[in-house]
């Protein structure tokens, strides 16, 4: 069993943020963790699989919990659902929310991966993304996890900032390089109208760079991690060896999970279920012993086939050829446009591929 | 009714100077129409004329009018359409008339088209009366208006009226003035039937309606007709006028204006212009005038989703029961799949048939730029019409091309000449003459492409000169031209669709703006894609649209699979709407906007 728990609250809301977060009180972020609870609880009857083999818990902020807090959710769940061998367990921490103790105690409770929101180490470009956190903050978060003893440090960063930020992303790594995380992982901004961002970038007052820049800056932000020794393993995700988030590889091999908490998904016998995002729905219908799910589709047949080139596809594995039979055409224009390799019986997306991802797989899925 | 106190007119005006309130007026005046059931401008049926302010279709009313000593008159106003797309049907309805009103607006002054008509009715020896309507506004000027007519027409000034159609003021006294200068019409009721058609309707349940004037003889409910171009006959259901609704009564004679049903389904038996007379007893000569209408603009029309190709051709069959000079013929592009070569009068006639396609029958088209018909003399001595630039021959075989010409009249203030003089140069023009009209006006006089017009032409005349040039033409035939075929190469193949024949001077700098134009329409791809216009194999512009390089979803979050597979599939649902042209996914837009190049250049 794989477990994902959400913990939807922030300390503040970020400029860019389109998740299921919000910022509230003690009060609301008791009353949720109650429900939370709950529901690890009626699905842990329920369940017949029993023994994780991974946690991830995000956000939101799950930092904050307190390490101590974290722990005992973690005791929580490992109690009602037991473990196999020693999971992977994972915490999203924001800096500025976690101290030395906090890492130290979570770790203590079996968290054994930390992914640190770091997103840019320029000062300007994190107060105008509305981070709460300056880069000498990030920096410290990183060496304390490390000083702790959290065995794999992962670190997220930005590409594609608007162009008023003036951001370089190139000596943002650099200066992340230094901290030797085990694991990097590279998102490029996306915004909607439903953050602040978004309109004012729709409203013209903010400019983001064109999809030129991107790649090109993408192209060497990758360049620079695989001489630096690390893997590029999926898309947005760079490791060293052996550090592969093994609970995010789960989601790409469509392997089963469980999420819990307002907005989780699951995966679950061949259905995708979607809990309710409204923290009051969510309490409700728990404290009426109700499932909190709103969504369930069964994924078979044309869907179940798209999931699996989808996902397969942003992974450096791959997919195996067979399931792309009877499009060798395609397979053949693509590798020419250097887009995928096609080699040892599986397709891949290249580097310059990566970044075509979506292009790429609907060539490849279109009619 | 006696002859001599049937007054048969109509009124000639341009676009907006108020033709329409004058005629509704005049029903109310009459009391044809009860003032409380006047619909505004009660001649113009259809809605797409009411909305935009044109006619389209002529409507011919009677109205029987009381002078105050006791006379009753009856008139039969005769509209006409406004725009010179159809002025053959302006000068069948003239035909039909003994006289017209010529209408101003006083704050407009003279515009060309209403010189040309003016002109035409001259010809047709109709009376004319010179009236300046809009008096009551205060931009009016009157007097300059009235000179300007009086010198268009060789009249006193004194003999022009004032009137305002809005607030009523002098119509009746111009009612009156109909009845004193318009002759009676003449004509002889015991010889052969002699009707002119000078236009017709489409009934769903009685088939065709032709509006007739009876010049001599008569015909009655049972008749037995013979239209003498088409050659059809019938027996005649339904004699009428109009009143301005349908009102059927026994017999229309010599002299009167009307309507007759005959149970005949198609509008291509009853043409405008034609000649009615009797089956058992036919007059000798049809009337003078009979042309058939040749459109001179085509486009090409195709249905965006492919499966509508079988409604595209049963609504272009309906339209064409009522519009006659509508042609069309199947045609299959490369790039846009199954359609429509579709021939049109001019390029509002081009306007209101795709409206009427999309509004009335709710048909989603790709209409590709218009394109005029191109005489193609072969070096093995035959003539060849070519419709569609994709369908020139080879140039190796031609001896020479040929391109319909217009004799083109533009009225403008003088302080506007050069910007027009510029434009008509810039345009091909032959420049013919200039003449002065009484001191606020130019008439300039040019040969023009009509090719030329029909891509912006108007718009650009507009632009240059503030929008006070007006323009009329009328097609004179066809002149031999440099021209050349330019193909537009996507990815280095050829794209029907977007062929044109353009002067060979001028293949290098429209090969430019078309290829940049075509560079902006068509998304980035997977891949680097030329785009070349060339003239057969000499490549005249090049630009490359850049493969792109970023399309990805970054964040997985969560496990939120479901929201990420929904994208992309709507992402591949949208490429379905692409068209393919080879390996090139290009959009509808592009094949609509690629030739149309122009308007936003002239920022003036």
């Amino acid at each position: 069993m794989r477990l994902y728990l959400h913990w939807p609250f922030c300390r503040s809301r970020c400029h860019y943020c389109d998740f299921v977060t919000r910022v509230a009180g003690a009060g609301v972020q008791r009353s949720y963790l109650r429900a939370l609870l709950r529901e690890m609880e009626m699905r842990a009857c329920q369940s017949s699989k029993r023994g994780l083999r991974s946690v991830y818990l995000g956000g939101g902020t799950p930092s904050t919990l307190s390490g101590e807090e974290v722990g005992e959710l973690l005791r929580r769940a490992c109690g009602l659902f037991g473990r196999v061998g020693e999971p992977e367990v994972s915490v999203e921490v924001n800096p500025g929310t976690w101290e030395c103790r906090d890492f130290l105690l979570a770790g203590k409770a079996g968290v054994n991966r930390v992914s640190i929101g770091i997103q840019s180490m320029d000062d300007t470009c994190l107060r105008l993304l509305g981070r709460s956190h300056d880069a000498g903050r990030g920096e410290r978060a990183v060496r304390d996890a490390v000083r702790a003893g959290i065995p794999s440090v992962s670190v997220d960063l930005l590409c594609g900032l608007p162009v008023e930020f003036g951001h370089r992303p190139r000596l943002d790594l650099e200066r992340v390089l230094e901290l030797e995380p085990h694991h990097v992982s590279i998102y490029t901004l996306t915004l909607s109208a439903r953050n602040r961002m978004g309109r004012a970038v729709a409203a013209g007052e903010l400019h983001l760079p064109d999809e030129d820049r991107v790649a090109e800056c993408y192209l060497q932000l990758s360049e620079m991690l695989r001489v630096a020794g690390y893997q590029h393993y999926e898309i947005s995700n760079f490791c060293k060896p052996g550090h592969a988030c093994r609970h995010n590889q789960a989601y790409w091999r469509r392997e089963e999970y469980l999420g819990l908490g307002a907005g989780a998904h699951s995966f679950l016998s061949g259905r995708r279920y979607r809990n309710t995002e409204s923290l009051l729905i969510y309490r409700r219908r728990l404290e009426d012993g109700r499932w909190p799910a709103v969504e369930m589709e069964p994924v078979e047949g044309e869907s179940e086939y798209f999931e699996r080139v989808m996902l397969g596809m942003r992974t450096a594995r791959g997919i195996p050829r067979r399931l792309l039979r009877g499009k060798e055409d395609r397979l053949r224009e693509l590798q020419a446009h250097g887009l995928i390799a096609d080699e040892g019986g599986r397709v891949r997306l290249t580097e310059p591929g990566m970044l075509l991802c979506n292009a790429v797989i609907v060539e490849l899925l279109g009619a | 009714m006696e002859r001599d106190r049937i007054r048969n007119f109509c009124i000639i005006a341009h676009i907006d100077h108020g033709k329409s309130t004058l005629a509704d007026r005049f029903l109310e005046i009459t009391d044809t129409v009860p003032r409380q059931k006047m619909a505004d401008q009660y001649l113009d049926r259809m809605d797409l004329e009411r909305e935009r302010g044109i006619t389209i279709k002529a409507q011919a009313v009677r109205m029987d009018y009381r002078l105050p000593g006791g006379e009753t008159y009856r008139l039969n106003l005769i509209d006409t359409p406004g725009h010179v797309d159809f002025s053959y049907e302006v000068s069948r309805s003239l035909a039909a008339c003994e006289g017209a009103v010529l209408l101003v607006d006083a704050s407009q002054g003279v515009e060309a088209q209403t010189v040309g008509n003016a002109y035409l009715a001259v010809e047709a020896g109709l009376s004319i009366i010179p009236v300046v309507n809009k008096i009551d506004l205060p931009a009016a000027d009157f007097e300059g208006t009235a000179m300007e007519l009086a010198d268009l027409l060789g009249v006193d000034t004194t003999e022009v009226m004032g009137v305002s159609a809005k607030t009523g003021e002098g119509v009746e006294a111009l009612l009156r003035k109909v009845i004193a200068t318009v002759p009676p019409p003449g004509g002889d009721s015991r010889l052969p039937l002699r009707a002119l058609v000078f236009d017709s309707s489409y009934d769903v349940y009685r088939g065709v309606v032709a509006f007739i004037r009876v010049v001599e003889g008569r015909v009655s409910r049972g008749s037995r007709v013979r239209f003498m171009a088409t050659g059809a006959e019938a027996e005649v259901d339904e004699v009428g006028y109009f009143s301005p609704d349908m009102i059927s009564c026994q017999t229309l004679e010599a002299g009167e204006v009307g309507y007759i049903i005959t149970g005949i389904k198609e509008v291509s038996q009853i043409k405008v212009g034609d000649t009615v007379t009797g089956r058992d007893r036919p007059a000798l000569e049809p009337l003078p005038g009979y042309k058939e209408p040749k459109p001179v603009v085509f486009a090409g029309i195709f249905p965006v989703d492919s499966d509508d190709f079988q409604d595209l051709e049963d609504a272009l069959g309906k339209l064409r029961l009522n519009d006659a000079s509508l042609t069309y013929t199947r045609e299959n592009s490369k790039a846009l799949g199954f359609g429509f070569r579709c021939g049109f009068l001019g390029l509002l006639h081009m306007e209101i048939v795709q409206e009427r396609l999309e509004r009335e029958y709710g048909l989603d088209l790709v209409v590709t730029a218009p394109n005029v018909v191109y005489e193609v003399l072969l070096r093995n001595g035959e003539t060849v019409y070519v419709h569609n630039p994709s369908d020139m021959p080879d140039m190796g075989t031609v001896r020479e091309v040929r391109e319909p010409y217009v004799q083109l009249t533009v009225l403008v203030p003088p302080d506007h000449v050069g910007g027009v003089l510029e434009l008509l140069k810039e345009r091909r023009g032959i420049f013919q003459d200039m003449v002065y009209l009484s001191g606020r006006r130019v008439e300039v006089r040019c040969r023009l492409p009509l090719a030329e017009m029909v891509m912006d032409f108007y718009d650009l005349l507009k632009s240059r000169s503030r929008g006070y040039a007006s323009l009329d033409y009328e097609h004179i035939g066809f002149l031999p031209g440099d021209l050349v075929k330019l193909d537009i190469l996507i990815n280095g193949e050829p794209v029907d669709a977007f062929s044109s024949i353009v002067e060979r001077s001028r293949a290098h700098e429209y090969g430019k703006r078309i290829t940049r134009r075509l560079r902006e329409l068509i998304p980035r791809q997977l891949f680097d894609v030329p785009v070349q216009a060339a003239v057969g194999s000499r490549v005249v512009a090049r630009e490359t649209i850049k493969a792109r390089r970023k399309d990805v979803l970054a964040k997985c979050y969560g496990g939120d699979v479901t929201r990420k597979r929904k994208l992309l599939e709507k992402q591949k649902e949208g490429k379905k709407r692409m068209k393919m042209v080879g390996k090139v996914e290009i959009p509808q837009e592009a094949f609509i906007n690629a030739l149309r190049i122009g308007r936003e250049e002239d920022g003036r």
